[in-house]
């Protein structure tokens, strides 16, 4: 049997980077026949594909690392940065956002009444549904931190509770902002403060979601023993990107919700 | 009646523990064998029959899925006159 001379991980040939190349482009031009011919097929093979390819991808990551071993301390390294690189992006995304709600908030056109926020818009108070959302998001944070500090002294029953602790916040966070959007008393099409603001605080709550289901699938591997105390990257990975999704409400709250009201 | 509510206390309590064992035991030692075995199948692959059949269902979906997109952008590019 041959083995390697060297700590890198080299990867057997896989499809899944074809397969998630296609199944983008099904959901994009899935878009297009929704949006101009009332068709729902692309799109919906284009949804079942994306998540077929991130399965099998991410569950061939699992194999890869666990059960066959090949994530050395220079591979992690590398899975390391690419996933501060990675969040380094989200937040230039992000940024984006805040850039188009700071350029009309700051300087507010005539026809808006010269205000902000506009004329006939009334916000959400900041204090009531918003400022509990800020305090579970900011609760995870410190949940999530007793599941790894649990975690790494090898407390398997106190990491599982944490986690579930720190799950079960962010889907509370998902619900309340959900029944938030339900009961607006403004639109997206209610003007630049109705679409900076479902733009901005719509894309954070997709983060949630994402985080929640990255938080789940850690919990999945927790309970089939796949972490040890000093070697769970997958873990660490889930838990900055929960703590990116954190830092991101906060500036959306102090901004949007308590400046921008 | 109060024995008998702590006999099947402790009843259902070895029933449920020997049913939950075998699903949280660690069986991380079992798949390491099974996917670390010398057999040239790729990872995508190794985990047995399952494995094959979700490949080729992802497969067909997306190149049929790709066809498909082709064959309506095909359509929408040359629309049909009204008479």
């Amino acid at each position: 049997m041959a083995h390697q001379m060297h700590a890198y991980h080299m990867i057997n040939p896989s499809p899944w980077p074809l397969t998630g190349a296609l199944s983008a482009l099904l959901l994009t031009s899935g878009l297009v026949m929704w949006f101009h011919f009332n068709s729902t097929t692309l799109l919906i093979i284009g949804l079942t594909t994306s998540l077929l390819t991130m399965y099998q991808w991410w569950r061939d990551v699992v194999r890869e690392s666990t059960f066959q071993g090949h994530h050395t301390v220079v591979v992690q390294k590398g899975l390391r940065y690419g996933m501060i690189l990675f969040i380094t992006s989200e937040v230039f995304f992000f940024l984006g956002f805040f850039w188009a709600f700071y350029h009309s908030s700051l300087a507010p056109t005539p026809e808006l009444g010269g205000c902000w926020p506009p004329t006939g818009i009334s916000p959400l108070d900041p204090l009531e549904v918003p400022l509990l959302n800020t305090s579970i998001l900011l609760a995870s944070g410190v949940s999530i931190t007793w599941a790894h500090h649990s975690l790494m002294e090898g407390n398997r029953k106190h990491m599982l509770q944490a986690l579930f602790i720190t799950i079960a916040l962010g889907v509370y966070f998902t619900l309340l902002q959900a029944s938030e959007y339900f009961n607006a008393p403004f639109t997206i099409s209610d003007g630049i403060y109705g679409s900076t603001f479902f733009m901005a605080t719509g894309f954070h709550g997709l983060h949630v979601i994402i985080g929640s289901s990255f938080l789940i699938i850690c919990f999945l591997r927790q309970l089939k023993f796949h972490f040890t105390s000093n070697h769970h990257f997958g873990f660490e990975a889930a838990a900055w990107y929960w703590h990116f999704v954190d830092v991101v409400w906060l500036l959306l709250y102090v901004s949007i919700y308590w400046w921008g009201s | 009646m109060l024995r008998n509510l702590l006999a099947l206390r402790q009843i259902a309590g070895r029933t449920i523990s020997t049913a939950s064992r075998r699903q949280f035991e660690n069986k991380v030692a079992e798949k390491q064998k099974l996917f670390q075995e010398d057999n040239g199948i790729p990872v995508h692959l190794k985990g047995g029959i399952a494995d094959a059949l979700l490949y080729r269902a992802t497969m067909v979906l997306t190149v049929g899925g790709t066809m498909y997109a082709l064959y309506q952008l095909a359509m929408a590019s040359f629309p049909k006159k009204q008479d």
